[in-house]
């Protein structure tokens, strides 16, 4: 699903995020990327959803060439991969219905076949009965579940999430990181930037570390 | 297809029902460039309505020659038959001596006093020509021929005043043209800074759309709208500003015509030029919003 192939990524400033990194996800793979903040997880993310470009090297995504897709393609390809926010930038202003359909609406679905999705994504992380709420009258971890049901409504095969559970407890960041297990158990490649080292030996899946923008560790941790 | 149009519905209504949750700040924009508008738009009738008026005044635009003292009644009948086979001449009447004598003791007041008189008048034709007023050189080339004649002693174009007026009326259309391209662009600045302020407000918004994977043309949309609707009502105040002001005019000015005992009637702003001004109004808030969001949208990049 994601081939990094030594990727390199320096910024303007002369900051080198990340050096020859080289990974490979398979479909349907759960991964969690590591490491202290300023290794270079979020520059990593951001290179997936293309929001920056390598310096260097390669990236595969769905086997395609991310090079490749010009600046009016990207939006395209963003529909194909599912992001979770750490502050779950949901719009404020917009009912829980609303934010979740957004995807939905932007890749012009049809209103009938809009309706019927969004409320599969929200029965799924259990939030039917808030549909029409503000994400503002909701507590953090369900506003966390809201971020996710929009992330998941376009059915992508591709799920990334960065810090979903920076801002969250002990008991809401297990109820979140089984949601996410659960997409990856149906099917969705998952990849989670965390640092909650807890929830990684929980989940006892394949983690990257990254250290100083260069790849420390890639493997499953004995527990 | 018919999803399309669906979707730039919901869009458009969306748009108005921003515009509604703010309706101060719309109110005011709205008035702006209702009043922008409103300036050449007047211009504009205020034109129309003294063409119409000069207009009436036109067809009786005539050539008085005046012929010589020598020249008999006999021969200026022959004289004027010949004028009136010139191209370009509608009619040509001659005027006897005798005739323009009592015509000018009925008019001037003067009565008996006349009498006492030699008769001082020469004889006259009163060519009316069948030319534009605004065709000068085929009036002037119409003038010169007639002189040219033995039998005439003088010409005289009798409507210098309405090509003055029409110079006149050129030099104000032309200051309206002016003005309303300097307004234009002004309403295009007042639609653009309102559209700049509403990007950067809904900075967050733009963003995560980008994020899921909105296109450029998707996120334009909503702001589009909203800037051809301003646009569009701008253009609404402004022909209602007319229509009253010119509804404030209409009485005094059709009292005045009776005097003059024209049947004279103030002319609004017809059903083109409405539908001209509206169109015009909604084309300038699309075109602004589309400078200003077309600048700003790119600088919105998420991080």
């Amino acid at each position: 699903m994601i081939q990094f192939d030594r990727v390199s990524k320096r910024y303007e400033s002369g900051h080198d995020a990340l050096t020859q990194v080289s990974f490979d996800i398979a479909d349907e793979e759960m991964v969690f990327l590591t490491g202290h903040s300023g290794a270079g997880k979020s520059t990593l993310l951001k290179l997936i959803a293309l929001i920056e470009r390598p310096t260097r090297g390669s990236i595969l995504v769905n086997d395609r060439n991310t090079a490749k897709i010009g600046r009016f393609r990207v939006p395209y390809y963003r529909r194909e991969i599912g992001i979770v926010f750490q502050n779950n930038r949901l719009l404020m202003d917009r009912t829980v219905f609303d934010n979740v359909a957004l995807p939905l609406v932007v890749s012009g679905c049809h209103h009938r076949e809009l309706g019927r999705r969004v409320r599969a994504a929200l029965d799924k992380v259990g939030l039917l009965k808030k549909e029409r709420d503000l994400p503002i009258t909701l507590s953090g971890g369900e506003q966390q579940r809201v971020g996710i049901a929009r992330a998941v409504v376009n059915k992508p095969p591709l799920l990334v999430a960065d810090e979903p559970t920076g801002n969250l407890d002990d008991a809401l960041s297990t109820e979140i990181m089984d949601l996410l297990a659960d997409f990856n158990h149906h099917g969705v490649t998952v990849l989670i930037a965390t640092h909650d080292l807890r929830q990684v030996k929980r989940l006892g899946s394949r983690v990257l570390e990254l250290h100083n923008g260069q790849l420390d560790y890639d493997g499953v941790p004995a527990s | 297809m018919r999803n399309y149009l669906l979707r730039h519905a919901q869009v458009f209504f969306y748009s108005l029902g921003q515009l509604a949750r703010t309706p101060f700040a719309s109110l005011m924009t709205i008035a702006v460039i209702g009043v922008a508008l409103a300036l050449p738009s007047g211009l504009y009738v205020l034109i129309d309505n003294v063409q119409h008026v000069s207009g009436g005044v036109d067809s009786s635009a005539r050539i008085s020659v005046f012929l010589k003292k020598s020249v008999n009644d006999s021969r200026a009948e022959y004289w004027a038959g010949r004028v009136r086979k010139i191209p370009g001449v509608a009619a040509a009447e001659y005027v006897p001596p005798g005739e323009a004598l009592a015509e000018f003791k009925r008019l001037s007041g003067f009565g008996s006093a006349v009498d006492a008189l030699d008769n001082p008048l020469p004889g006259v034709v009163l060519v009316t020509p069948a030319l534009s007023e605004t065709d000068t050189e085929a009036l002037n080339g119409l003038v010169e021929r007639l002189k040219k004649s033995s039998e005439v002693d003088l010409v005289q174009l009798d409507f210098e005043w309405v090509q003055r007026l029409n110079a006149l009326l050129e030099i104000t259309r032309r200051a309206a043209t002016l003005l309303a391209v300097v307004l234009a662009a002004s309403v295009l600045l007042i639609i653009g800074n309102t559209i700049r302020l509403a990007v950067y407000n809904r900075r967050d918004e733009i963003e995560v759309i980008k994020l899921i994977g909105g296109t450029g043309a998707f996120i334009r949309r909503p702001f589009l709208y909203s800037g051809a609707l301003q646009g569009f009502f701008g253009a609404f105040a402004a022909w209602l500003l007319i229509q009253l002001s010119l509804s404030v005019v209409a009485g005094p000015v059709t009292d005045l015509a009776v005097l003059y005992g024209s049947d004279f009637r103030v002319k609004g702003l017809g059903l083109q030029a409405s539908g001209a001004l509206l169109a015009a109004g909604a084309l300038l808030g699309w075109l602004g919003s589309r400078v200003a969001v077309g600048r700003h949208l790119a600088e919105i990049e998420p991080s």
